[in-house]
């Protein structure tokens, strides 16, 4: 095995190897896990008790903590009792005029403090307004200065936590499985342009590479949403049209597999397979940006695209993508050269087929 | 010929188990996320990443025992 024509494979170990380590040693940012009760009642002394995640609340010396009504109407937390790193009890001084009239008023909570960086309480507490009379005005105070956090750390989201990582294994091995189908796309035309039996071959083993990684990305994406949304399986467009391109290149195995005529199986396949591909194209990637989805990016979710899909996570997403795809064309190659096998020994395996098969 | 047959039990027998280790593999990993919500939920559900990553990863060595089942193949009908 000379490394001068298989540097690729080396490549790839190396790649996943890379990305096994820093995407799971790379810490998560700082965030707010939780609240003991997101309806506040206002009183002089509203005390909410956080519990943050990743946080230093006891090391930081700078804490602080705001209620943002709207952008002209923050209140700064005038107490905050640290109990541990990620216990702490937020006083307010909620016997203000509060803006609007609605009795009820929706609220963000935002911790800042120099080690973490500032943090949000993404599903937002409710505030039910003080109706006594003689309330203090209230004097909004700005967010102007708060901290970054430091360091090469990935995101934190709500519900997502730690699962963000997946991103790179299940997210990546549905891009890699893209461009695997898309070699096999190429050859099977090449294949209708100029039937030649390697073509054939090497268009049934991308696509048999890429269907493992079509059932892989759906098993993986099973396994998140147990633990992200709840179920194995939900009534999410995406898994259903995901599944259904999955079952249409399951049916090219099948059909190919059931045409005995060698010539007629490899031109029915090669042109099978292009349908495959262009079916796919819509199931994977029109209908579902179309329908409502929990996936990131649709029915409003926001996408792992900008603050999300940040510059840390970009670092490991693309070699994850990198790696999957040469394991993936190393393991095509190992296909073809077990039919290029199969080819010197026909005769044999012919009658092998016919005892074993 | 009987030979053959031999091993073509041989292969069903290792699919088989194959098949049967993935199953209890996943009924365990179910049984603990049933179970024990907490523990797969525990630090921020970093369980749930390593369930991906073993999915990742079985999914592939089972096309490795496939490839691995052919060649076997090609091995003993050219030993002929």
């Amino acid at each position: 095995m000379s490394i001068k024509n298989n540097w690729w494979k080396i490549l790839s170990v190396l790649l996943m190897l890379y990305v096994l380590t820093v995407g799971m040693l790379t810490p998560m940012k700082s965030g707010i896990y939780g609240v003991d009760s997101i309806s506040l009642k206002a009183s002089e002394n509203t005390v909410v008790r956080v519990e943050g995640y990743n946080s230093n609340y006891d090391k930081a010396t700078d804490l602080r903590a705001w209620l943002k009504f709207d952008s002209t109407h923050i209140i700064k937390a005038k107490r905050i009792s640290v109990i541990d790193y990620k216990m702490a009890d937020i006083a307010f001084d909620l016997n203000v005029t509060l803006p609007g009239t609605s009795e009820v008023l929706p609220a963000t909570l935002i911790i800042d403090n120099e080690m973490d960086g500032y943090s949000i309480f993404p599903e937002g507490l409710v505030v039910t307004r003080n109706k006594m009379e003689g309330l203090k005005p209230l004097v909004s105070s700005s967010l102007n200065d708060l901290h970054q956090a430091k360091g090469f750390k990935f995101p934190y989201m709500n519900i997502l936590h730690e699962t963000i990582r997946n991103t790179f294994f299940h997210v990546a091995i549905w891009m890699a499985m893209f461009l695997l189908m898309t070699i096999g796309l190429i050859y099977s035309i090449m294949y209708l342009v100029k039937p030649t039996l390697k073509y054939d071959h090497v268009a049934y083993s991308y696509t048999a590479i890429s269907l493992v990684y079509g059932v892989i990305g759906l098993a993986t994406g099973a396994v998140w949403a147990r633990f992200s949304w709840g179920a194995y399986w939900t009534n999410d467009v995406r898994l259903n049209m995901a599944a259904v391109a999955v079952l249409i290149y399951f049916a090219y195995f099948i059909l190919r597999g059931s045409i005995e005529d060698q010539d007629k199986r490899n031109r029915f396949a090669a042109a099978f397979n292009i349908f495959a591909y262009l079916a796919m194209i819509p199931l994977l990637l029109i209908i579902p940006r179309l329908a409502d989805s929990l996936h990131p990016g649709v029915g409003g979710n926001p996408a792992f695209s900008g603050e999300d899909l940040d510059n840390t996570l970009r670092m490991v997403f693309y070699p994850a993508i990198i790696s999957l795809i040469l394991l993936g064309v190393w393991i095509a190659s190992l296909r073809t050269r077990i039919f290029q096998l199969e080819e010197k020994h026909i005769d044999k395996i012919n009658k092998a087929s016919f005892l074993v098969e | 010929m009987r030979k053959k047959l031999d091993f073509r039990w041989q292969y069903i027998r290792m699919s088989k188990k194959s098949f049967l280790f993935a199953l209890f593999a996943f009924l365990y990993y179910d049984s603990i996320a049933q179970a024990g919500d907490d523990f797969i939920r525990s630090t921020g559900k970093i369980y749930a990443v390593v369930g991906v990553i073993l999915v990742l990863f079985l999914g592939i060595v089972f096309y490795l025992f496939r490839l691995d089942k052919k060649i076997k193949n090609l091995e003993n009908n050219h030993d002929e």
